[in-house]
């Protein structure tokens, strides 16, 4: 049995005629301590998948189940981290950590939790900004904060829902090297959602494209079977890196013009050419 | 570097950003913007404002009315200052009252030196200023008045002695008439017809002319106008030294020696009495004992001035206010966190909302009255009259119905903006306590109140404005002590100095209305955790 299973799961909202469904009879198994991608478009149902992850919602036909037992509630040791961060705007970051680890182990006496909550703090490189409110802090540090919140419950598993698509891209590489450490550091099973093919290739083990909703499921998965730990910039030259990256770029396209075709709901997608990495570092020379 | 910051911080934090520009001129930071800035907050208000006091100024005379001339800005500021030292001598007549005799005897010799002066220089100069000011103020009388009114007069005998004439002139030719002359005979109901028309255009005319000599008539010489008010507040002030030297030499301390001289003749007589008479001097003895403990305890009863009327007012309007918040916060919650208790409260917020206080206010004492038969014997008003702050104010069924009354009609905006903010939490913020499984009380505590905050302080700000404006109405109605009472006070005495103080409780009301409203500013600022600062 697999650590993590969803088994024929179906969502879809209204009734009879105006049914519209959102995913449709999807299955997947998640090992233990496996780092899986969900890959897909925007609009095809990610976040419902993983609100069912996370048990914020409950699928309409179907099972998901963590440990052979279901998943019909939230729960501290589903770590989900959300994609606008959700952190409490009049509580201090050690105040919000502080909130999640009082309720998840209360057995902890003050010291030990400070001690808790600073060695996760640390873990994110946000020690400094302890004592800041979020509206004080960057997008990153923000993100970081979360991170750290849902880190710190020590979650069973770890469900990102697009956790960096609101960071700019330097901030982005920097806390996807982080996460990347932190995992490799904790082995921990995590579920991403995101709709980056670089950031799934580096970070995942196994990436499972979602197709275009609505009536989205999951095509064929990809395994990564690149060393670990991996590095930026080593990876960028490796051609199996290039080769994964180009194939699973060509898979995602290729799923958008059969929609073309079976005249469904289409994407429209800028025109990308492979660059070399040469290119684009004169690019940014240039720049 | 941190001093200047923690003082813009200040400024910020304590709602007086007004006068942000100005501490950030004094640091030389970007003067030329501080400058603009201040021309544009401070310089163009104060200018607006002198602008409207000069309008004033001038508008102010061309208004009569029963109750005498629209006060100026000057007599307002003098009514201001009366106001104050009225104040400021009860409170010395009250001191008076309770001083010993050393301390007594110390002020007595002031107050009877000042008196001494009043009566026999500073009255008698002042009679012979307004002596040589009223030959001055014939003669402008004379030259200024006296013509216009003459002219008027004029008018008015012209237009009389031709009415006259044309009537009489229409009577001989009525008298001439002969019985067959159709002509004539209509010729006659013509003219007759004119002049009746004439005559009511006449009357128009009179009328006019008659209010502009009572109002050339009731003109005065400012100078003499300002010297008789001088006089009148030399005579006040000899009026109070008076009064003040009465209180002095036998006040409580005097009172209570005199008494107990007594006492000691009265214990001597008792024991010295022989049987029939033990009883009775017995009885003396008893008496003159509890006369001079209750003589030791007496109070002077000050008249209740506006600044203690004020203080009054604004203990009433906080505890309507608190009353209004107690339930409004709870039942704010409720409707936002439940659909159901929302849609059964809708219809009363809808109907009781618009309700006036006017008809608040008859039920409260209606209601207040119901509960407090006697107001002397009450066992809840004497607990409310024992405690701290409301000891000194005298608490009555009148102040409870005012307090309702603001309660009542305060509480809206505070429930309305706590179900508000209840029920437009952030669903993120919602979705991490279900992730942390919190239990009702801890998301109630840790999650839904403190992002409601800022939209609650921001109906508890509107609330207390609304409890303010609410509240001088309820007094007034009421006739509960506050400064409702006091405007309805000087409304029923119309003498010339009490439009001028009811204009002085507009700018008081006004400015406490403000006061009120940048506290519950400087709560919002406090507790909101967004960057946006709240409108001013």
């Amino acid at each position: 049995m697999s650590f993590l299973s969803i088994s024929d799961v179906s969502v879809s909202f209204g009734v009879e005629d105006k049914k519209v469904e959102i995913l449709n009879n999807i299955n997947l198994d998640v090992a233990e301590n496996e780092f899986v991608a969900i890959i897909g478009f925007s609009g095809s149902g990610k976040s419902t998948l993983i609100s069912l992850l996370a048990g914020l919602q409950l699928p309409s036909y179907g099972e998901v189940a963590l440990e052979g037992k279901p998943i019909v509630q939230p729960s501290p040791e589903l770590g989900i981290m959300f994609q606008n961060y959700s952190l409490l705007p009049w509580l201090s970051v050690f105040e919000n950590i502080e909130l999640a680890v009082k309720k998840v182990f209360p057995s902890l006496t003050s010291i030990q939790r400070k001690t808790h909550i600073g060695k996760y703090i640390e873990m994110v490189n946000l020690t400094p900004a302890i004592d800041k409110k979020p509206s004080e802090l960057s997008g990153g540090m923000r993100q970081r904060a979360s991170l750290a919140r849902t880190l710190s419950m020590e979650p069973k598993i770890l469900l990102l829902d697009e956790p960096l698509s609101a960071l700019d891209a330097l901030t982005r590489s920097s806390i996807q090297d982080e996460i990347l450490n932190i995992w490799e550091k904790e082995k921990r099973t995590v579920v991403m959602i995101t709709n980056d093919v670089d950031e799934a290739v580096l970070m995942a083990d196994r990436i499972v494209p979602l197709t275009i909703g609505p009536n989205a499921s999951f095509g064929n998965d990809f395994n990564i079977p690149l060393k670990r730990p991996r590095n930026r910039t080593s990876l960028n030259s490796s051609p199996e890196y290039k080769k994964l990256k180009k194939e699973i770029t060509k898979f995602m396209l290729n799923m958008n013009s059969e929609n073309i075709k079976l005249n469904k709901k289409s994407i429209s997608l800028p025109a990308v050419f492979e660059k070399s990495i040469n290119e684009i570092g004169q690019e940014a020379l240039i720049a | 570097m941190k001093l200047k910051h923690r003082i813009y911080k200040l400024i910020d934090i304590s709602g007086l950003q007004l006068f942000d520009p100005v501490a950030r001129l004094f640091f030389r930071e970007e003067p030329q913007v501080q400058i603009k800035r201040i021309t544009q907050f401070i310089v163009i208000p104060i200018l607006a404002f002198g602008l409207f006091l000069l309008v004033w100024q001038i508008m102010a005379p061309r208004h009569t009315t029963k109750s005498g001339e629209v006060p100026k800005p000057g007599r307002v500021l003098d009514a201001a200052k009366g106001i104050w030292t009225f104040h400021n001598r009860e409170k010395e007549k009250s001191i008076a009252f309770i001083a010993s005799s050393d301390e007594a005897n110390k002020i007595l010799d002031n107050a009877k030196n000042r008196l001494e002066e009043i009566e026999s220089s500073l009255i008698p100069a002042q009679d012979e200023t307004i002596a040589n000011l009223e030959i001055l103020e014939q003669e402008w009388r004379d030259k200024n008045i006296s013509p216009k009114i003459k002219k008027a007069a004029n008018i008015e005998y012209e237009i009389n002695s031709k009415q006259n004439s044309l009537k009489t002139e229409l009577e001989e030719l009525a008298g001439s008439i002969k019985a067959n002359d159709k002509n004539a005979k209509e010729e006659l109901v013509l003219r007759l017809e004119k002049l009746e028309l004439q005559k009511s255009k006449w009357k128009i005319e009179l009328a006019e002319l008659k209010g502009t000599i009572s109002i050339l008539e009731s003109k005065k010489y400012p100078l003499l106008e300002r010297a008789q008010r001088k006089k009148d507040r030399l005579e006040e002030e000899k009026q109070y030294l008076s009064v003040y030297i009465g209180i002095l030499t036998k006040n409580r301390n005097s009172k209570v020696e005199e008494l107990n001289k007594k006492l000691v003749d009265y214990s001597n007589s008792f024991y010295a009495a022989e049987s029939t008479k033990v009883m009775s001097s017995a009885k003396r003895l008893v008496r003159q004992k509890t006369r001079i403990e209750k003589t030791s305890e007496s109070q002077y009863s000050a008249a209740k001035t506006l600044p203690y009327q004020t203080l009054r007012s604004l203990l009433c309007v906080f505890t309507g206010f608190i009353i209004a918040t107690i339930f409004a916060i709870p039942l704010g919650i409720l409707c936002g966190l439940n659909k159901t208790f929302m849609c059964a409260f809708t219809p009363f917020i809808a109907i009781f909302k618009p309700v006036s206080p006017i008809v608040w206010l008859p039920i409260g004492l209606i209601v207040v009255g119901g509960f407090i038969p006697d107001p002397e014997n009450n066992a809840l008003l004497s607990i409310i009259n024992k405690l701290p702050i409301f000891s000194s104010f005298d608490v009555n069924p009148a102040f409870l119905a005012s307090a309702i009354t603001v309660a009542l009609c305060s509480l809206w905006p505070t429930l309305v903006n706590t179900a508000l903010g209840v029920s437009s939490i952030d669903v993120d913020h919602l979705n991490v306590a279900r992730v942390l499984n919190l239990r009702f009380r801890e998301r109630l505590i840790s999650v839904i109140i403190p992002s409601a905050l800022p939209l609650i302080f921001a109906g508890l700000r509107i609330s207390i404005g609304v409890g303010w404006m609410v509240l001088i109405a309820a007094e007034l109605l009421a006739s509960s002590e506050g400064i409702g009472k006091f405007v309805w006070d000087m409304f029923n005495n119309g003498s010339s100095d009490s439009f001028a103080q009811m204009f002085v409780v507009v700018f008081l009301v006004g400015g406490i209305g403000l006061l009120l409203d940048r506290i519950m500013i400087v709560f919002q600022r406090l507790v909101s955790f967004d960057e946006t600062a709240p409108s001013v």
